[in-house]
């Protein structure tokens, strides 16, 4: 199996699942979801404090991962970390052999753990995207020289359902001339909506993995709608869900995503799919099955 | 304008535990519109502080209290009152406060206030924050709305993914701070500026504590 960034330039439909660090020192199950993954995807995602909740590390997860013999993507932060120790970890991540970093300006702290921690947001997204740039090319943030360059593959986040879109897109142009070099979507249903983000995204040489999210039930899906900005269900999706009963929904579920990267696949809607299933995760290799992969 | 909050009473009669008597000073500027420093509040506050048995030996309302010079000419008629008084209790900003610290070296000083941010009083008796002196005004760059302030994660270069219905993902009593610098930057006419990528601040132009001295024009001969 090809790695990721190799894939994914290749052309070849990329795959690339998730992996949530927990909150502890236990990993035995996560390492177990991360196992069952092995072969079945180019790459994973290891999230940062995800939610602003707080977990275990990234950079510690990303390596253990390697070693396994995943290709991880390193998700960077900016909400936790100012522009040295971004750096810093940056570097750290070149010399634990991880090759792929995804930036993210960070969920804000009020909606997480820790409420009345201070949020750094030193750098956002789009200026952390220009960072590993100067990374990459041998210099820190200021210009000073460094004793050998890192050399990561960056990308970035981008929500094609943002209400109003207008201005997502114009920071999406930004993170592609600040150097993203991919893109994985937030979670996307409606297709039709979707084929006009990718219209536009087309115009770019940027590639683009269509943000799968697996529905666990129609009360999920409810709360996504509700709660989850940039994320919009369909209600045919929800009866769908309801119609299968208690017992059925996460087949369907998985039955609902698998179809969607499918059509994704089939019709060369984007570069690849990025298949969330937050705890889950044991579940993707069926529903890539279903979907005709691998 | 400095926005103050009056702490708990309860939290102001614990900070006087150990005083029995006490001097109180309000301020006629911004402590006064927020209502912490006004001739009222002082009234109000001498009312609770004897209910809980202190004594309050005088007060005086300081013209601009953060003017220290001024304020301290201002306590010249209250000598004795003051001198009379086991604590002074400033009703203004932080800054007022140390005014009063800074004039009285050997006396107690306490904040009735806790101060809060620079606001725009934009109805009466509401304030909002829109500037927090970053030290390095960029909003010629972002329509004028500045979204180091008004959006919670200071990005300078466009919305999170959290922007929704062009409300925040941090609050939905907040408007997202890029819809609105995206809608007026269309009607003024300045959407190619937006697409310029702006750089990160620079903090060192907000590293306490700044001294700003105003060198008088010289006149030449
Ligand atoms: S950029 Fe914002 S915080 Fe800085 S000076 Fe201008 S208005 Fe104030
Ligand atoms: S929704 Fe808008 S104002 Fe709120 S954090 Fe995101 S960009 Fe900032």
């Amino acid at each position: 199996m090809k790695k990721f960034k190799e894939a994914l330039e290749s052309g070849e439909f990329t795959i690339t699942a998730e992996c949530g660090p927990p909150k502890g020192t236990d990993i035995e199950e996560m390492l177990s979801h991360a196992k069952h993954l092995l072969g079945k995807v180019h790459g994973i995602n290891v999230t940062d404090n995800q939610s602003a909740v707080v977990r275990i590390g990234s950079l510690g997860v990303c390596r253990l991962l390697s070693e396994m013999g995943h290709d991880p993507i390193f998700q960077l932060t900016c909400r936790d970390r100012n522009r040295l120790a971004i750096q810093s970890d940056l570097m750290g991540a070149h010399i634990l052999g991880i090759k792929n970093v995804l930036c993210m300006t960070g969920d804000h702290v009020s909606a997480g753990d820790h409420k009345t921690a201070k949020p750094v947001y030193d750098f956002e997204s789009v200026q952390l995207l220009q960072c590993v740039g100067k990374l990459n090319s041998g210099t820190d943030w200021e210009g000073n020289a460094m004793k050998g360059a890192t050399n990561l593959y960056q990308g970035a986040v981008v929500t094609p359902e943002s209400n109003p879109l207008e201005p997502q897109m114009l920071k999406f142009e930004k993170k592609i001339k600040a150097g993203a070099n991919f893109f994985q979507t937030q979670a996307i249903y409606d297709m039709d909506n979707f084929k006009r983000f990718m219209d536009r995204a087309r115009k770019h040489d940027v590639k683009v993995l269509a943000g799968i999210l697996l529905l666990k039930n129609a009360g999920m899906a409810n709360f996504l709608n509700k709660f989850v900005p940039g994320i919009t269900v369909p209600q045919e999706l929800i009866d769908k869900l309801k119609a299968a009963g208690k017992e059925g929904a996460l087949d369907a579920g998985m039955d609902i995503a698998a179809e969607q990267v499918r059509i994704i696949k089939e019709q060369g809607l984007a570069d690849g799919a990025h298949v969330m299933a937050i705890g889950l995760e044991d579940k993707v290799p069926d529903i890539l099955q279903r979907a005709g992969i691998a | 304008m400095i926005i103050t909050k009056a702490k708990e009473k309860g939290d102001v009669v614990a900070t006087l535990k150990d005083v029995k008597s006490v001097f109180l000073i309000g301020c006629s500027e911004c402590a006064s519109l927020c209502g912490t420093g006004s001739p009222e509040a002082l009234a109000a506050m001498k009312e609770t502080l004897e209910a809980e048995g202190k004594k309050v030996t005088g007060s005086m309302m300081a013209k601009t209290g953060c003017q220290v010079l001024g304020t301290k000419v201002e306590l010249k008629p209250a000598k004795e009152e003051i001198d009379a008084a086991d604590a002074i209790l400033v009703m203004s900003c932080g800054a007022g406060t140390q005014a009063m610290v800074e004039v009285f070296k050997d006396k107690r000083v306490y904040p009735a206030n806790d101060t809060t941010f620079l606001g725009n009083m934009t109805r009466f008796q509401q304030f909002d924050e829109r500037c927090s002196m970053c030290g390095e005004c960029i909003i010629d760059k972002t329509g004028g709305i500045c979204p180091v302030t008004t959006c919670p994660k200071g990005i300078l270069n466009g919305p999170c993914g959290g922007t929704n219905n062009g409300m925040c993902e941090v609050s939905p009593d907040i408007e997202c701070a890029w819809a609105k610098i995206y809608a007026r930057m269309e009607r003024t006419g300045e959407l190619d500026k937006m697409r310029e990528i702006v750089p990160p601040k620079d903090y060192s132009k907000k590293l306490s504590p700044k001294v700003w001295v105003i060198e008088k024009k010289k006149e030449e001969k």
